[in-house]
């Protein structure tokens, strides 16, 4: 097997389960999500020479995002995976399986419902940074915005969640 | 929300900001309610996350469909590599067009701009076909003598394993219609091929990159050679430096 090959195995799959995980969160069914993170897998790999920084996650983050920005603007798929016209009902129940959906505890299910509908903005500055950890620059590089935007959007989206939290308890 | 700190606040929760920074923050909150607040509710909302927000992990079936893409696109990148291969030993100007470093190599015979592509070609080829050692031994005496009934030249072989070059074997291979004696190294992670031929009397360039490898040229005595690798191009001096240094 080549080196290259070997290097992308070694560095790019052990981020698969993050590459997956941002794609899920960015739409609405399982297989776009996986259509998704093939495509980007692929042009990562095909990109790996091209590679020069020491951490590999965001890099890879960013492409997982382009191949969603690309379907969404190819608009042939539009339907399939823009989140802000789906219904609630139809969002949650694809988004969560039936058997996940029983295992869910009532507040996991509500809150994913929470950021589920999030403006997609705010929805992916959040899992960024509260999921995978990264800093406002990863941030910024890979949403390809000032880094005061992702301070806003962070903001915006933290004061969001907690504010439907905040009301569904009281309901 | 309308404290002006608002921000600053929310990155010194993110650990974001430095020392000095941070001992600002934390006097501003400390004064403001509305800052106060958002840090109680920033932490309430990351623990939420944390605890319940669903982690979707790639199933097994993606993992093994990237796979099998990999398998399928290194396949098609070697195909593509044996045509340009084929196109260059046909034609020079062929070669020197998909060349990346196209001006430089203006300036040398056609047969000489083509070689740093067929070269990667040839060493990336081998390790994927898995025929990169035809003659596996870190010894010397065992490598050199294997060469020399098999090719009418006499490869220089050592074993530079003292300066990070391990001699794993050789092998034969013909690129561009010559006949090499291609000396295998392993350095770190990464492959190294020292291909070996007679001297041409053809000017060589120094060193050329393709497809992420590098190809670094030298001639000893009546032989011309050229180390290639993915390795980083100041360990390819240093290599092609202890070949030109080696004493039969």
């Amino acid at each position: 097997m080549d080196t290259r090959r070997r290097r992308f195995e070694a560095q790019a799959l052990p981020h698969l389960d993050a590459a997956y995980n941002l794609a899920r969160w960015l739409v609405r069914s399982e297989a776009d999500a996986e259509d998704i993170v093939q495509d980007a897998m692929l042009r990562a790999y095909r990109a790996f020479e091209g590679f020069r920084g020491e951490n590999i996650r965001p890099w890879l983050l960013a492409i997982v995002r382009n191949c969603w920005r690309t379907r969404v603007a190819d608009g042939a798929r539009r339907e399939t995976v823009s989140t802000e016209d789906a219904g609630i009902a139809d969002f949650v129940s694809e988004d969560i399986g039936p058997e996940a959906h029983a295992a869910q505890s009532s507040e996991a299910r509500r809150l994913n419902m929470i950021m589920a509908l999030l403006p997609n903005d705010f929805r992916e500055a959040l899992i960024l940074r509260e999921m995978e950890d990264l800093s406002y620059q990863e941030i910024a590089q890979i949403l390809d915005v000032p880094i005061g935007t992702v301070m806003s959007r962070l903001a915006r989206a933290r004061t969001l969640v907690r504010e439907k939290w905040i009301a569904g308890e009281k309901q | 929300m309308t404290c002006a700190d608002l921000l600053r606040t929310q990155a010194f929760v993110d650990g974001e900001l430095d020392e000095a920074a941070s001992r600002d923050a934390e006097s501003h909150i400390e004064n403001c309610a509305e800052c106060r607040a958002f840090v109680a509710s920033a932490a309430a909302t990351s623990d939420l996350i944390r605890h319940h927000a669903a982690t979707h992990a790639a199933p097994d079936s993606l993992r093994h469909k990237v796979i099998a893409q990999l398998d399928a696109d290194t396949g098609i990148k070697s195909r593509e590599w044996r045509s340009a291969f084929w196109i260059g030993a046909g034609s020079g100007s062929a070669a020197m067009a998909l060349a990346a470093g196209f001006a430089l190599f203006l300036m040398l015979p056609p047969s000489v701009a083509s070689l740093p592509e067929a070269l990667v070609a040839a060493h990336t080829q081998a390790m994927m076909d898995g025929r990169e050692i035809q003659v596996a031994s870190s010894n010397h005496h065992t490598v050199k003598p294997w060469f020399a009934g098999k090719i009418a030249l006499s490869p220089p072989v050592a074993d530079f394993a003292d300066d990070g070059f391990a001699l794993t074997g050789g092998r034969i291979q013909r690129v561009k219609d010559i006949d090499m004696a291609v000396v295998v190294y392993r350095h770190g992670a990464h492959e190294l091929d020292l291909f070996v031929w007679p001297d041409s009397g053809a000017a060589l360039p120094d060193t050329a990159l393709r497809h992420g490898y590098r190809a670094m040229f030298g001639k000893k005595g009546d032989l011309d050679f050229a180390a290639v690798s993915d390795t980083e191009n100041a360990e390819l001096k240093k290599f092609t430096a202890l070949v030109r240094s080696e004493r039969e």
